[in-house]
């Protein structure tokens, strides 16, 4: 019964609140900008609205088209599973979670790349081959931050690796994160999500011809994913392990809204860098990963 | 139980070889039924945790036949088995007698050799026999290579197989004559207590290492599985370059090994998978494409093997046992997904008659097999969840995690390791993104691709079977640990005691994963189709005469992250820009080269030649020079003698 209880309170932390994610982004550039901005539940409408649409879809693809933002969704959710959120642990925990969890958001990937591809269209092209490109190195600089959470905290199972104590390696750790959350959920300085131009797109360029519901399905799954990262980078920084249950999950909410508006003021005073800069600047988060590495390495054997 | 199974199946091989030029199904029959044998008498070792010894006074060579299956061999037996009979299985198709009436017979004859010679290379435990079944081993793959000897191309790559076949033989030559010289047989078994063999290992490594095609020794890799008949690549690249991991394995696990050995292999392992993958990512032509994946595997492989060696050497910690299990699974997974991936790149030459991934596109319309399977194969490969590739690769990173976590030596060799096996994997993801993209998505870019045809049930069988294969060592990774475990037993015993390895979770995991997504897609699609589905062109942004041209391309598509290894790639580009107001003409191509071997062997060996030119002109027949010669010689070793009498 309790762990009935568990799994329905967390998939409502995933999939109810995910979504609230980008609204708070969109509601805090607005702000900045001086606008009134979109509702912050602007991304429910949407999703419920395109949940009743009809699909138009290539006549070169194939039903994989349609059903790999399905597949897409669940290897999102099953990552989330496996994240840790704070006093609540992880909904299935084991040695080497961390590498499932890593490998399953790179399943996401390769299902919407493939889906993306299924049109013919060169844009999608575009988008697939620097989403997949650039993935290279935000995973180098992902490893690089699970290496240093390992040394740190000596497992491998996510429950243990995250909510460290302090430690001087979690400012790089943070920095370093934050560059990869901004790459791998495209947004600026690597890619602009609102821009109308195709040509400078990186995810946006692979759904342009998804419609209806797989589409919802796609911008939900995005949520969850900007969702997963900034949980994984609260708890990556913070100490949470010490505190009490209830501050604990006070600290991650806090947390997690830290991280959103940070990316919403991040949007605000930055312009897109041009491509050619992206693999110096994701080189720089797998430096401060690294590094991180190195801090924490040095840490454990005092 | 296992002696009289593995004595039949090398029996019914041998029928097979002696009856497949008349009788193409008895042969398929005997090659199957020999297979299971052998499969079955490997699983029985596993089981009895015992290995199978024959020792026979029949000389060969002069010296006594000694047989040996222990369960090392044993997976590779496993391995052997399973891609032949699911190669024989699919020649009857692929290389059927109606259409290739010179080779198919001679195909299955040199077929069955090749199964035979490397059952006999992986039973042998005499030196002699050992060197007498490679070579048959390396001349029987050399025959099925050319198959289609009236191509050039096929002949090219063949005298490259061969050649650098033999460098590496030289190699074993060495090898075995110094270890019957230093223990005074030809006899092989665990001999790790005498320390003065451990130099050998370096000579092991070498030439094995060329088999296996371990970078920079991969020259003639690519060629040869690019060229072979598509059922002949798969096991070449599935289980014939085992054999060089096998021989690593095997002489590393009996022999003393010089403390380097473990940084050395680990490193290379390191580095083979990095750049494999990305020259893998650079290949227009998709079997050379799997080809250079099959280097980056065989560098996780190493990998694995490496951290096994340094653990062994830093105390026996019990990482060292989950990365050679996962190195050995690995080498389990790479025959499966591998096969099937060449199986599923035989069928669309088949049927297009083209290598040239920028000719094909949209090949799942005609093809809707072929394309799945692929795909499965190609989530595989990536080592993405829920299939094979990723559990095995799982086993590894956990070892070397526990290496980095236990905070020694070796952690300085696993932290690296971990980072740059991370990076092949997501250039993996790119790679097979672009194969399954470029062959089978989009629209077809050429007649032959646009009017290409389903294979048929002979080819479809094995490739099901193998995708079924993957799913099972997937799902069930529980039930392949007994033989893992055994294998890496029988490696090294003195494992210390480890923590339990949770491959229950993580097959459940994966098991709920994948029923997950299979009911989530099928949901969606329903959902789709109640919601009302219509079909229209691809948007394109709106533009109104979109053409097959317009799509991206195999060399734009791997072009970006291919960039970043141009240092190593070496891309001959041609570049012609537009010129003037109404430009005609404006040309740029970019082709990768097979740098290692363009680039520095060859250059290398021509010089070698011009050297021997050089020196030539010292032979020229005129009597009165060879008498200085000779004089000059004999004056010379006078002054050595002195020079040496003096105090």
């Amino acid at each position: 019964m309790n762990s009935i209880l568990d799994l329905i309170l967390r998939l409502d932390c995933w999939l109810l609140l995910a979504p609230l994610l980008p609204g708070i982004i969109n509601k805090v550039k607005a702000w900045v900008a001086g606008r009134r901005g979109p509702p912050v539940l602007q991304l429910y409408y949407d999703l419920a609205r395109l949940w009743k649409k009809g699909v138009v879809m290539s006549t070169l693809a194939s039903p994989a088209f349609v059903m790999l933002p399905a597949v897409t969704w669940v290897a999102l959710l099953g990552a989330a599973m496996l994240m840790p959120l704070g006093p609540l642990g992880a909904g299935l925990s084991f040695r080497g979670d961390a590498l499932l969890l890593l490998y399953l958001l790179a399943l996401a990937r390769f299902c919407t790349a493939w889906a993306a591809m299924e049109t013919g269209s060169a844009f999608e092209g575009m988008g697939t081959v620097r989403e997949v490109s650039y993935a290279v190195l935000a995973e180098a600089a992902l490893i690089a931050a699970v290496l240093s959470l390992s040394v740190q905290s000596g497992s491998i199972s996510l429950a243990a690796m995250l909510g460290p104590p302090i430690g001087a390696s979690a400012v790089l750790l943070a920095a370093g994160l934050f560059i990869v959350l901004l790459a791998e959920n495209c947004r600026v300085p690597f890619d602009d999500p609102n821009t109308h131009l195709e040509l400078t797109m990186i995810h946006e360029a692979m759904i342009l011809d998804h419609s209806g519901p797989p589409l919802a399905a796609i911008l939900h799954g995005a949520s969850m994913k900007l969702l997963l990262f900034a949980v994984l980078l609260v708890q990556a920084v913070l100490p949470m392990g010490q505190l009490k249950p209830w501050l604990a999950a006070v600290v991650l909410a806090a947390g997690v809204l830290g991280v959103t508006v940070a990316v919403g003021l991040v949007e605000s005073l930055l312009a897109r860098f041009a491509f050619r800069r992206v693999p110096l600047l994701l080189t720089t988060a797998f430096l401060l990963c690294l590094f991180a590495l190195l801090v924490a390495w040095k840490g454990g054997l005092q | 139980m296992a002696g009289p199974l593995i004595e039949s199946a090398l029996f019914l091989l041998v029928l097979a070889l002696a009856v497949g030029r008349w009788w193409p199904r008895l042969w398929l029959g005997l090659t199957l039924a020999g297979g299971g044998a052998a499969a079955v008498a490997a699983v029985a070792v596993f089981a009895a945790g015992a290995e199978w010894e024959l020792r026979s006074a029949i000389l060969l060579g002069g010296e006594p036949l000694h047989l040996r299956l222990d369960a090392v061999s044993g997976m590779f037996v496993v391995l052997v088995a399973v891609v032949g009979g699911a190669g024989a299985v699919y020649s009857c198709e692929y290389w059927s007698d109606r259409q290739y009436p010179a080779s198919a017979a001679r195909g299955r004859v040199w077929w069955s050799a090749l199964l035979l010679s490397m059952l006999l290379v992986l039973t042998a435990s005499n030196g002699l026999h050992f060197l007498m079944a490679w070579e048959a081993f390396a001349i029987c793959g050399y025959f099925l290579i050319t198959l289609e000897a009236k191509k050039p191309a096929v002949r090219a790559a063949g005298w490259l197989y061969l050649a650098a076949s033999h460098a590496g033989t030289v190699c074993l030559f060495a090898f075995f004559a110094a270890l019957a010289a230093k223990t005074g047989g030809w006899e092989l078994g665990p001999m790790r207590g005498d320390a003065a063999l451990a130099p050998l290992f370096w000579l092991a490594l070498a030439g094995f290492g060329m088999k296996a095609g371990i970078f920079p020794l991969h020259i003639w890799l690519p060629s040869a599985h690019a060229n072979a008949p598509s059922h002949v690549s798969a096991i070449m690249s599935g289980v014939a370059i085992k054999m060089g991991v096998y021989g690593i394995v095997r002489f590393s696990g009996w022999l003393p090994e010089p403390a380097a050995a473990g940084w050395v292999v680990i490193g290379l392992g390191a580095v083979t998978a990095l750049l494999g993958i990305a020259f893998a990512l650079a290949q227009n032509d998709f079997k050379r494409l799997l080809a250079y994946c099959s280097v980056e595997n065989i560098g996780i492989i190493m990998v694995g093997l490496g951290a096994a060696m340094l653990a062994r050497s830093h105390g026996d910690a019990a990482w060292g046992r989950l990365a050679l299990a996962g190195a050995l699974l690995h080498v389990w997974n790479h025959g499966a997904f591998k096969a099937l991936l060449f199986f599923g790149a035989g069928s669309v030459l088949h049927a297009t008659g083209t290598r040239e991934m920028s000719r094909l596109g949209g090949l799942w319309q005609r093809m809707p097999w072929t394309a799945g399977l692929f795909a499965v194969g190609a989530v595989a490969v990536a080592g993405l969840p829920p299939l094979n590739g990723f559990v095995s690769e799982w086993l590894i990173y956990l070892g070397l995690f526990d290496a980095v976590a236990g905070k020694q030596a070796p952690a300085w060799a696993a932290m690296p390791a971990v980072i740059l096996l991370a990076m092949a994997g997501a250039l993996a993801l790119t790679t097979f993104a672009k194969a399954g993209a470029m062959m089978f998505l989009g629209a077809a870019r050429s007649k032959p691709a646009a009017h290409a045809h389903e294979c048929g049930g002979w080819m479809r069988g094995p490739m099901l079977a193998l995708a079924g294969l993957c799913l099972a060592l997937a799902l069930a990774p529980l039930g392949v640990w007994p033989a893992l475990a055994s294998a890496a037993d029988a490696w090294h015993g003195g494992w210390s005691a480890a923590a339990a390895v949770p491959l229950a979770k993580l097959g459940w995991a994966q098991l709920g994963l994948a029923a997950l997504m299979a009911a989530a897609g099928t949901f969606l699609w329903r959902k789709v189709r109640t919601n009302n589905l219509r079909r229209g062109p691809t948007w394109d942004c709106g533009y109104a005469a979109p053409s097959a041209r317009m799509q991206y391309t195999s060399g734009s598509f791997g072009g970006l992250a291919a960039g970043w290894f141009s240092w190593v790639l070496r891309p001959l580009r041609t570049l012609r820009r537009p010129r003037g107001h109404f430009p005609l003409h404006a040309i740029r191509l970019e082709r990768v080269p097979e740098t290692m071997l363009e680039r520095v062997i060859q250059p290398a060996s021509a010089r070698v030649m011009q050297l021997s030119t050089a020196v030539r002109r010292l032979q020229h027949g005129r009597l009165s020079a060879y008498i200085l010669y000779v004089v000059a010689g004999l004056a010379a070793l006078g002054t050595l003698v002195i020079m040496e009498s003096l105090p």
